[in-house]
């Protein structure tokens, strides 16, 4: 088992975990203080598996939108053991397992919000050093460069998942992604930039730098 | 300028901390990003980095907690009073049409114009009326939506009555909501022996995925389309999260029956 990121370790078999000292969250198995990680759940295991890496220390500050019921979340929580993660979810339904996960671990501050009005928040999110952000919406990207106008640490990073249909359902996803890379490094130094497949279907990331 | 922050106000770098601090938790919103790191006049008014921390979460926990129990209680009522409120006021605006073209044949004088502004004022609140049914249902029911559209999705709740009946629904009762009088019309004369044409969709017709299709296709895209659409009902309501997966199924079927 090697670590690649900070509590984050693949196996010879290419399964992946992180080093955790908590129970299961969404049906993954625990093991002597592993979780598993599964990439068919979430982008951030998808992209560590492909081999892109993130040089987390531990001790950031993030802020994470769209954080859903928690999943990649609670990974996220283990790599960032000595930090704080501001989870922004706007749907009431799955806020109530996440809030599971929240009252478990110490190091998440919940917000039930738009994350496409981060005004509503700005007197609760502190300046981060990282933004993470896996929302599916058209207008994602300008969600993301409003929270990084109001929240983002000059050269701090972020890390977005983009879902090429919802911004725009009939266009060929490479265009879009084409055209989203290229809104994005005009304002930002693209550091990796990549698809999903085959873990996440008609997905990218793009990890940058403010 | 006078910052709103979770803990109080900071104006002039002096800080006056809230006495209630679950309410300004909730009010802590500027139009503007703050001027400087919210964490280290926080380490002014708590001891350190721990116990800021601490009462942050413990505040952001009680705030949301009572804010997922209001929402989920609330929202699927909301959601279909707004449906009948939208379907209201579409009958208004047809019926107002209809007398609008009546009298603008016999004479064309102010009331007609009156009417006619009327009209484009209820278009508008319609217009809104759906707007805040698309912001609702996307919230509350959103692998639904995405595979059926919010009006689709409302519609399917509202006539359910609830959350919860409506995920009870076998795909076969979904497919017929809202052709309930047919279907009942149909089987009472199969049960006399005659023969009878059983509705092939109800609200659901609605869909561009169905209404686009031919005839003799739109009875297997409802059929498909109700099958995911109670599928998607379960997911929203017990995990949330949404199911790419679904859609993607369901413009897959719609693009074969289109081909064949």
């Amino acid at each position: 088992m090697k670590e690649v990121v900070r509590n984050v370790f693949i196996k010879s078999d290419n399964t992946i975990f992180t080093r955790s000292k908590y129970g299961s969250h969404y049906g993954e198995k625990v093991s002597e203080g592993f979780r598993e990680w599964i990439p068919w759940r979430s982008k951030l295991a998808a992209m560590i598996l492909k081999g892109y890496r993130i040089n987390f220390k531990g001790n950031e500050k993030v802020l994470y939108l769209g954080a859903a019921t928690g999943t990649t979340l609670s990974h996220l929580a283990d790599i960032i053991d000595e930090g704080i993660i501001y989870a922004v979810e706007y749907a009431a339904k799955p806020f109530e397992k996440l809030l599971e996960l929240v009252k478990e671990r110490k190091n998440i501050i919940p917000l039930l919000a738009d994350a496409s009005k981060p005004w509503l928040y700005s007197g609760i999110v502190e300046k981060v050093d990282f933004i993470y952000q896996d929302i599916a919406q058209p207008n994602q990207i300008e969600i993301l460069e409003e929270n990084v106008r109001f929240f983002l640490k000059k050269g701090g990073e972020f890390l977005i998942m983009v879902k090429a249909r919802s911004i725009d359902s009939v266009a060929d996803p490479r265009e879009v992604f084409d055209r989203v890379r290229r809104s994005l490094s005009k304002k930002f130094e693209v550091l990796a930039s990549d698809s999903l497949e085959p873990y996440h279907r008609d997905h990218i990331f793009i990890h940058a730098k403010a | 300028m006078k910052w709103k922050v979770w803990f109080g106000t900071i104006e002039n770098e002096e800080i006056e901390v809230s006495k209630n601090l679950i309410e300004s938790f909730e009010k802590a919103s500027n139009d503007e990003p703050l001027p400087f790191n919210l964490f280290e006049y926080g380490l002014k008014v708590f001891q350190n980095e721990k116990e800021y921390y601490r009462k942050l979460r413990q505040v952001a926990i009680e705030s949301t907690e009572k804010k997922v129990e209001k929402e989920i209680k609330r929202e699927d009522k909301y959601a279909i009073a707004l449906v009948k409120a939208l379907e209201e006021v579409e009958e208004a605006i047809n019926l107002l049409k209809e007398k609008l073209e009546d009298l603008s044949e016999i004479k064309e004088d102010e009331l007609v114009k009156d009417f006619k502004e009327k009209i484009k004022s209820l278009e508008g609140l319609l217009e809104r009326i759906e707007k805040e049914i698309d912001d609702v249902m996307k919230k509350i029911s959103p692998n639904v939506t995405e595979i059926a559209g919010s009006k689709i999705a409302a519609k399917l709740l509202e006539r359910a009555g609830s959350f919860e009946k409506l995920i009870s629904l076998p795909a076969s009762k979904i497919q017929i909501i809202g052709a309930e009088k047919s279907l009942y019309k149909a089987l009472a004369r199969m049960r006399r022996g005659k023969t009878a044409k059983i509705p092939k969709h109800g609200v659901i017709f609605i869909h561009p995925f169905i209404r686009t299709l031919p005839k003799s296709k739109r009875g297997k895209m409802a059929r498909f389309l109700a099958a995911k659409i109670a599928i998607a009902a379960k997911i929203d309501y017990f995990r949330g999260e949404v199911e790419e997966e679904l859609y993607e199924a369901v413009r897959k079927r719609y693009e074969e029956l289109r081909r064949k």
